[in-house]
């Protein structure tokens, strides 16, 4: 072959690929080498595992038996194989156990909607009466009409000029921050923006990384919304993690007005809470929120878990390497200085 | 001659220095492309194949609407094989290979999980040297649990030969494990993927001729070479697990 | 394209139901194939296979033109494949899944095998071949397109005449069949395939209708000829099976292979004696022949 082909580096740093040269002769040879090579070493190596006892963090793979055992339930990732009582695990994951409850819960996966989720979602459909909103689950989910906040507060029933109006409010393309109301039987979710810090998105940057299940996603933690007072002049900068893997990053707007009680909050709902402008953002800021992205990045890369903690001690390292090496490209968090930042983030955990 | 005459019969090994029940090295990775939700390479001998898989993600589903669809794509790159040769989107034994893929798949996924929805599945082949089939099936399997899409059970394939020519009806024609190119166009040959490593079958291919009485030996040589494959595999996919486990990820 | 309507659920548990009480529908065995009927036209190499309500014609042409440069000695035989909505609304549109697994396996188990003996096609190496079009248009589907088509196209294959050719140094003339009788193709064998379907409970049917077919979760074809050669085995997906019925499926193939080889031997013998006018010794006769 006159061209080598070099293997991709996989995703996470540097694993060297893993060469699986069975060594069939030495096998072979002690067995019997006139049927067929049968592998007896890989019998024994399943037999000898504790399927009924397998501990949390012991990885499981799919057509793996997880238990055989009648008292336990299946839940999501197993499924019964019929005239049997074996559960046996669908994905690549670890064990979890509730109560009776056996399910397997998957290295990665693609983002399910859960009750109560905060997710980041854009809208990819305008419809009569509602928007289709893609958040990165396998369908797309759905905002109705009388699930938003209408501007300046007005509480009334939704009418066929809000119906003819309905891209005044959100538009195909635009982003906004939602919370999961229910499902439907098909797993899609129906969101809404009943609240002030539900609404569109703008004055900021969009990221996405891979969502629930692990492998660097963003976690359901207590916080998924919370502001960092940047240095170098920047300001306050909004920070949200959808736990769909959708990450928005912005200035952060005061609203006006201090706060008022939960009667008045129809006041609260500025009239341009539906506009598309964005407004003035400085330098500083902009470089703040560029390097808060990078951040994320470089997290994501190295494989962190993405939660308040971790981003905030991350984002202070960036900002005191920075300041050591100034000049260009001292932002770009890819290469060396990357790697001075991790550390750092290391130390100080 | 891919079964140099001498040294097969005095010393029974093939050209390659393999005996009749060896598989070819078998390197795989998973989850080498982060952007996509699931992905693989696999290396079976000089045979290299890259693939991806996005979804579930909306739209699509099967005629019904209560089960996922499933979309294959599949490119063979002009400089794959000895002579550099462009093969285009129509080609039958493409359209062939893909629907394969995608008839397996869609026995083997739960695919009544995501309803009204399309699993796509991009393959690329940089290298061929036989076995693409096979190859091609193993990697869309280690994709496809990268991805996290539930599946009944791993899903190997290999292929497996004769030392007969079709004609002759020579008793001690041995079958033989994982054909390489010079070896799948000189002797006859079969693919053969099975699920999970047991006896069932889900896809068999043979285009060549060969004598009826071999083909139980061909088959059974081609089952325990999956078998073999799935072990291989699985280990892949549990060392992935470990180093996702241990930098905290989860 | 307007889709196939499948089955109801209603017809669907009847049916499943059924098999696992051992009764097919149209109440044949498991391994039985339906009545296959053959006929040729009144040209050589045009086959009409039926097999239940399913019909395939087949037609058969040659010419003479100049080969592939890298195959100087070849003469080029193609299968064409044609799906008209007549046979079934959901072939109207562009060629369907169905067509392109069909050419191919006709490919496979025609071409591949080497059936076709092209070498003797050969008229001048590298300048003058017969080029051998098997054209098969689907008539009506009810199931088991494969099985029609490739008995359809063997058939023809076997009836057909060339016109006879001579060479003379760079020179090729090739004759009518008015002036000389043609010259039949040269076959080395004779493959023909049977196809399998599987349903749950491990149940396998041999020829199946297009509601079975429908309804089916997996399906293997096997292409042999009578002398126990496989020619291809084609299971591409579907769900698994264990791999013993498929062993046992080639043995069951092959029965029907030597049944469906004697049925076309029989037919064109027949066809062979209704053409034959008795030759040189038949005498010049005034009358006319008889109106059947």
């Amino acid at each position: 072959m006159a061209i080598t082909i070099l293997a991709p580096a996989p995703a996470a740093a540097a694993l060297p690929p893993r060469d699986h040269v069975r060594d069939s002769n030495d096998d072979d040879d002690s067995d019997n080498s006139d049927n067929g090579g049968v592998n007896l070493q890989g019998d024994f190596d399943k037999g000898s595992r504790p399927a009924k006892r397998a501990r949390h963090t012991d990885i499981i793979t799919p057509g793996e038996t997880v238990t055989d055992d009648s008292q336990w339930m299946r839940g999501h990732g197993t499924y019964i194989a019929p005239a049997s009582t074996e559960i046996i695990a669908t994905v690549a994951g670890t064990v979890q156990k509730t109560n009776k409850l056996l399910s397997v819960r998957p290295l990665r996966a693609r983002y399910t909607p859960e009750i109560g989720d905060l997710v980041v979602g854009r809208i990819v459909e305008v419809q009569s009466k509602r928007w289709r909103v893609d958040v990165g689950a396998p369908v797309f989910a759905g905002l109705p009409l009388s699930a938003i906040n209408l501007p300046g507060g007005i509480l009334r029933k939704r009418t066929e000029t809000d119906e003819l109006q309905i891209r005044t409010f959100f538009s195909e393309g635009d982003l906004l921050v939602a919370e999961v109301q229910s499902l439907h039987q098909d797993g899609s979710a129906s969101l809404h923006t009943r609240s002030l810090k539900f609404g569109k998105l703008r004055n900021g940057i969009f990221m996405s990384v891979s969502g629930m299940g692990g492998g660097g996603g963003v976690v359901r933690a207590k916080r998924q919304v919370w502001m960092i007072h940047t240095a170098g002049g920047g300001g306050e900068v909004d920070v949200i993690l959808g736990v769909n893997g959708y990450i928005w990053i912005s200035k952060h707007i005061e609203a006006a007005g201090g706060d008022t009680a939960i009667t008045r909050i129809e006041e609260k709902i500025s009239s341009t809470v539906y506009s598309s402008q964005n407004d003035e953002i400085s330098v500083e800021t902009r470089t703040e929120i560029a390097r808060i992205g990078s951040v994320i990045q470089l997290l994501v890369q190295e494989g962190v878990k993405i939660e308040e903690e971790t981003i905030s001690k991350a984002y202070e390292a960036a900002v005191g390497v920075a300041s050591l090496n100034q000049g260009e490209g001292s932002g770009y968090l890819g290469g060396e200085l990357g790697r001075i930042v991790m550390a750092d983030v290391g130390k100080s955990s | 001659m891919p079964l140099d005459t001498s040294s097969y019969s005095l010393a029974l090994l093939r050209l390659d220095g393999r005996r009749w029940n060896e598989l070819r090295r078998i390197t795989a990775q998973i989850s080498t492309m982060p952007s996509a939700d699931g992905s693989s390479y696999l290396e079976m001998g000089n045979t290299k194949v890259l693939c991806t898989v996005t979804g579930p993600c909306e739209g699509g589903g099967t005629r019904d609407r209560d089960r996922a669809d499933i979309r294959v794509e599949l490119a063979i790159a002009g400089f794959s094989g000895v002579d550099r040769k462009r093969v285009g989107r129509g080609d039958k034994r493409v359209s062939e290979m893909v629907s394969t893929i995608q008839s397996t798949f869609a026995s083997t996924l739960f695919t009544n999980l995501y309803p009204q929805s399309t699993i796509h599945i991009s393959l690329h082949v940089l290298s061929q040297d036989g076995s693409l089939l096979a190859a091609l099936l193993n990697a869309s399997t280690l994709a496809l649990i990268d991805a996290g899409i539930p599946m009944r059970d791993y899903i190997t394939a290999s292929t497996a030969g004769s030392t007969s020519s079709y004609s002759s009806n020579d008793e001690s024609a041995d079958p033989l494990l994982d054909l390489n190119t010079s070896e799948e166009q000189e002797l006859p040959f079969l693919t053969v993927a099975t699920l999970g490593g047991s006896d069932q079958v889900s896809v068999l291919v043979m285009e060549t001729r060969v004598q009826a009485g071999r083909l139980e030996g061909m088959l059974a040589v081609g089952v325990d070479g999956c078998k073999q494959v799935r072990e291989i595999l699985d280990d892949v996919v549990r060392e992935h697990g470990k180093e996702v486990l241990k930098s905290g990820r989860l | 394209m307007p889709r196939e309507l499948g089955p109801s659920l209603n017809e669907r548990q009847f049916f499943l139901q059924a098999l696992k009480e051992e009764v097919r529908i149209d109440s044949r065995g498991f391994g039985d194939f339906r009545a296959i009927q053959l006929d040729f036209g009144d040209e050589y190499g045009v086959s009409d296979v039926r097999i239940g309500k399913t019909r395939v014609l087949t037609n058969i042409t040659a010419e003479v033109t100049t080969p592939f440069p890298d195959r100087p000695f070849d003469g080029p035989f193609t299968i064409t494949t044609s799906l008209s909505a007549m046979a079934s609304p959901s072939f109207s549109g562009p060629p369907s899944e169905t067509e392109v697994l069909l050419a191919r396996l006709l490919e496979k188990t025609l071409r591949r095998s080497g059936a076709l003996d092209t070498e003797s096609l050969c008229l001048i190496a590298g300048r003058a071949v017969f080029s051998i079009r098997a054209d098969v248009h689907v008539l009506s589907h009810d199931g088991n397109l494969t099985d029609a088509a490739c008995l359809g196209v063997v058939a023809a294959l076997r009836h057909f005449r060339r016109g006879d050719s001579e060479v003379k140094g760079e020179d090729v003339k090739v004759f009518t069949m008015a002036e000389r009788e043609g010259v039949a193709l040269s076959l080395l064998h004779y493959p023909l395939c049977v196809t399998f379907s599987f349903y749950e409970g491990e149940v396998v049917l041999v020829d199946a209708t297009l509601s079975e077919e429908q309804m089916r979760e997996g399906s293997c074809t096997i292409g042999m000829n009578k002398h126990g050669e496989v020619c291809q085995i084609a299971k591409l997906g579907g769900a698994p099976v264990d791999a013993v019925i498929l062993l046992s499926c080639s043995n069951l193939a092959l029965r029907h292979v030597e049944r469906m080889s004697k049925v076309m031997e029989e037919r064109l013998l027949e066809d062979a004696k209704r053409r034959y006018k008795g030759g040189i010794k038949a005498e010049p006769s005034s009358e006319n022949a008889r109106v059947p």
